[in-house]
Formats: structure tokens, sequence, C-alpha cells
């Protein structure tokens, strides 16, 4: 444990002394604010419109989860699937760039020391990112009348959250097999894509082919997430992609001795 | 100090290390001495547990690596021919991560590593950034990253390799300190003949994977200069990679 903190401390430290976490981080609450913004603006012409024909039972179905929320933080997702990478390529690839590799595996610590040092660091990363996304729904809680439904963005930020450490678990795999940054963002945001769009396969399916490659992709667990719904079965989900991508990490770092 | 017998390193089908062996002395300091692609880092990588031997035994004080890796590691100290440090780091900092992964307690945390800054001379440049460095005090660096745990085998791979006239002086006199502080054992790698005369007091002569020649500095200047017993015995290669 005093291994992964000590780890995970320093991966931190160097994430707020280098500017690429700044840069990543502005132009994230960048375009997230604005699709934000233009979601939130859909939402009012909506309600304006049914006010005009004066459809009051229309108006009660309006729900500021659906309308802004949930479109919102599927939009993330998208930006996940780049953002992610670009925070994972430095994990391993610079490490065996500066040589610091060596100096890693020369010390009395065991692969999976490493591995979840750096996958804490990144949680952390990603809790930060997470709060930032909640900056902007909290801001309805406090001027929205009616606001937000509480349990449901809860668990739309969960499914964020957990969509984020499953293509962060992935991105430090694909970190370890490469010494070059630039094929490992590459390889990551192609793998995230993979993921991402498995399922669309399933449609041209049937049978339990399609049932399983439903399961396998990842956007029908994030997206009962974001409709409110917490499943243990998505849950699962989500921790099996997790803890399968950090053993391959750490059998592929363990494979460097021998290359 | 350091025992090492029949110890062999195979890559696909080429013999880095051939059936090695030899025992170090405490507080002997080593010079490995060999053409470029000898096998020498691949001889130190083993020693360190980077590289997992092909075939043969390494005990270092007194532990074996197949049985004990770990206490291996915490007994030796390694600067690697490229110093492994993070640029964006601070002096201080850095070397303190390295106490951290090498066990040592959290309360002398901070008199080890002020201890380390001050033998190799980095007091004065403790809150740099590292990448703001010259290429001499990172070498200092990636020493005191080798000694902040208190090992008693330090284990060096090319300590002076691209380093100014003057900067080789001082990494030289650095060495010998810290060979002469606490009685430590130095391995260190090198092709430069005079470095070896100046710092070591035994030499182990590998070349194509086999040590030619052991012994004292004395024993060998009666076999001739000691160029000419480097080019006796080390005869041209025609081996793979120094890797």
């Amino acid at each position: 444990m005093k291994h992964i903190l000590a780890i995970a401390g320093r991966e931190l430290r160097s994430f707020l002394t280098t500017p690429v976490g700044y840069v990543l981080f502005t132009a994230y609450m960048l375009v997230f604010g604005y699709i934000f913004y233009l979601s939130l603006k859909g939402h009012l012409q909506r309600i304006e419109l049914i006010q005009a024909y004066g459809d009051l039972q229309a108006l009660s179905t309006v729900s500021v989860n659906q309308d802004v929320i949930a479109p919102s933080f599927g939009v993330v997702s998208i930006i996940f699937l780049f953002l992610i990478p670009l925070l994972t390529v430095r994990t391993f690839a610079e490490e065996r760039g500066n040589g610091t590799m060596e100096m890693l595996l020369t010390s009395p610590l065991a692969t999976w020391e490493i591995v979840l040092g750096k996958y804490v660091a990144l949680l952390g990363i990603l809790g930060l990112l997470m709060f930032f996304t909640a900056l902007y729904p909290a801001l309805l809680f406090l001027i929205g009348d009616p606001g937000p439904e509480p349990l449901q963005t809860l668990a739309g930020l969960i499914g964020l959250f957990l969509l984020g450490a499953s293509l962060g678990a992935m991105g430090l795999f694909i970190s370890t097999l490469t010494r070059s940054v630039v094929v490992a963002a590459l390889a990551g945001i192609l793998a995230g894509l993979l993921l991402l769009l498995i399922d669309v396969a399933a449609q041209f399916l049937s049978g339990p082919v399609a049932e399983v490659l439903r399961y396998v992709g990842i956007r029908d667990h994030f997206e009962q997430l974001l409709a409110g719904l917490m499943r243990s079965e998505d849950l699962v989900y989500f921790g099996v992609t997790i803890a399968l991508f950090l053993s391959l990490g750490r059998i592929s770092i363990e494979s460097l001795r021998w290359r | 100090m350091i025992e090492v017998s029949k110890l062999s390193k195979q890559y696909g089908d080429f013999l880095a290390v051939r059936d090695v062996s030899f025992k170090i002395a405490r507080g002997e300091v080593v010079g490995f001495l060999g053409p470029n692609g000898a096998g020498k880092t691949t001889t130190m990588r083993m020693i360190t547990g980077f590289l997992p031997q092909t075939n043969g035994r390494i005990v270092v004080a007194d532990r074996d690596f197949d049985k004990d890796p770990m206490g291996v590691r915490c007994a030796i100290g390694y600067l690697p021919e490229v110093p492994p440090l993070y640029p964006e780091m601070r002096v201080t900092e850095y070397v303190r991560f390295a106490a951290a992964i090498r066990d040592v307690p959290r309360s002398e945390r901070r008199a080890r590593v002020e201890r380390a800054l001050e033998s190799c001379g980095l007091t004065g440049v403790a809150q740099r950034v590292i990448s703001t460095l010259s290429r001499g005090y990172r070498q200092r660096v990636g020493l005191a990253q080798a000694i902040v745990h208190g090992p008693q085998v330090l284990v060096l791979d090319e300590p002076t390799s691209g380093l100014d006239p003057i900067q080789i002086v001082e990494i030289r006199k650095l060495i010998r300190a810290l060979a002469a502080d606490e009685g430590r054992t130095v391995v260190l790698s090198t092709h430069i003949l005079p470095e070896v005369e100046e710092i070591c007091g035994r030499i182990l002569l590998i070349s194509r994977g086999q040590i030619r020649l052991d012994g004292t500095l004395d024993e060998i200047r009666g076999q001739g200069t000691l160029e000419e017993v480097f080019l006796r015995e080390a005869a041209p290669t025609h081996g793979g990679p120094d890797a």
C-alpha cells in the first residue's frame, strides 16, 4: 500500500506540474460548457413552445435530466474517447523513454504495485474531472425550478466515471506496449472506439452472438446508468473490464524483463 | 558480498553472457572492463534483477536472488547507463521518491535524503527542477538515487559516459568517496582504461560474454600495460549490441 501511494503521489505531482493536464482540462471545460449550453437552450425553447400552445399536460413530461444532462453526458462519453487516451499515454511510454522503468523494476516493488499506483493516480485525475463536470449540473440545482433529479444525475456522473475508469485501464495497458506516445494515443483512441461501437454490429446479427456483442460493448451499460438505472450487472461489467486491462498491463510490464 | 556462479543470458540464438562466475568481497571496488557489446550491461542488469538470468545463481549480501529477490534489490543501489530521472521533478522530491519505493522508513526519510544529497554535492541544487541541470549534475542525482536507501552494494553502469573532462574528474572523485564511505562494495563498468586504474582495486575483463581476466591492478600490471592486456584479451568482437 505504501508503495502504491508513493507511485500515485509522484504521478499526480507530475501531472500538476506539467502543462499538459491544465491544457486538457481547460479544453474539456470549454467544450463541455458549450455543449451543456446548447442542450439547455434547446430545453428552454421546448418549454417556450409548449407554453405557447398552452399544453400544460405536455409540460409535466419535460425533464431537465432527459433534455440536458443525459444528452450532454452522452457527448462527454465521446470526448472521453479522445481525452482519456491523451491522459494515459504518458503513464508507461514516458517511463520507458526516461529510463525510469529500469529504476522501478530494480526497486523492491511488485509489478502490480506499479500498475495500481499508476491507476490510482489516474482515478484521482478522473475524480477531479468529474468534480468539474458536476459544476454545470450543480448550476441547474441552484437556479433551476424545478431542478434536476439528484439521484439520476448522480447515476449519470457515476456512469461517466466508470466509463472513464474503463477507458483509462485500457489506455494504461496500451501504454505498456509501446515506447511511442503517438502510437499509444492512436491505439488508445481506436480501441476505445471499438469498445464503444462493437454493439452496433449486434444490430445486424441475432441470437446469442448479438447478445454477447451487446454485453461486451460498453455503450449499453453506460446508457443504463445515464438513464438513472443502477443495475448490478452493469457495475460488474465495469469492474471486470477494469480488472482485465489492469491484469493485462501487469503481465505486459512483467514481460518487459524478458524482451 | 556478491557471488555469481555459472551465470548465462541468452537472447534468442545469441548467447550474450556465458558461464560467468566471480566473487566480490565486501568493500572491494571492481571495474567491469570490456569493449562495447561484451556483456557488461547484461551482467549488471542480471545482478540488479532487471533481467532474469537464463542460467546460474546470484547471491548478493548473503541473499539468493531466486529465493529473496526483494531482499537483493534492497541491498543494491543501481545507476543505469542513462540516469533514470523524471525531468519535471525537483531534486529533493525525486530522491525522496526513490527512498519511498526502497522502503526507507518515513521517520528516517528526511535525514537519509539530506545525507544522500550532501554526499553527492547536491545540497545547493536541491530545489532545482531536474531538467534544468547540467549532465554532470544529473549524473550526481542518479548517484543520489542509488545510495539513498543505504545499500551495501553499488552497481554503476558506465558512470562517466557522456560527461566533459571536468565532470568526469568530479564524478570519479565522488565514486571513490562513496566507496570509502561505510566500506561499500562497488561494481562499475567502463571501457575507459585510465578510469579503472584510478578508481578500481580489481579488474574483471569481460569479452564476448566471458570473463577473460580477473585480478588486482598490480597483478595485471605484471603482464604489461593495461592497454596491452586489454587489447590482447579483448580481441575484436563482432558481438551484438550492448543491450
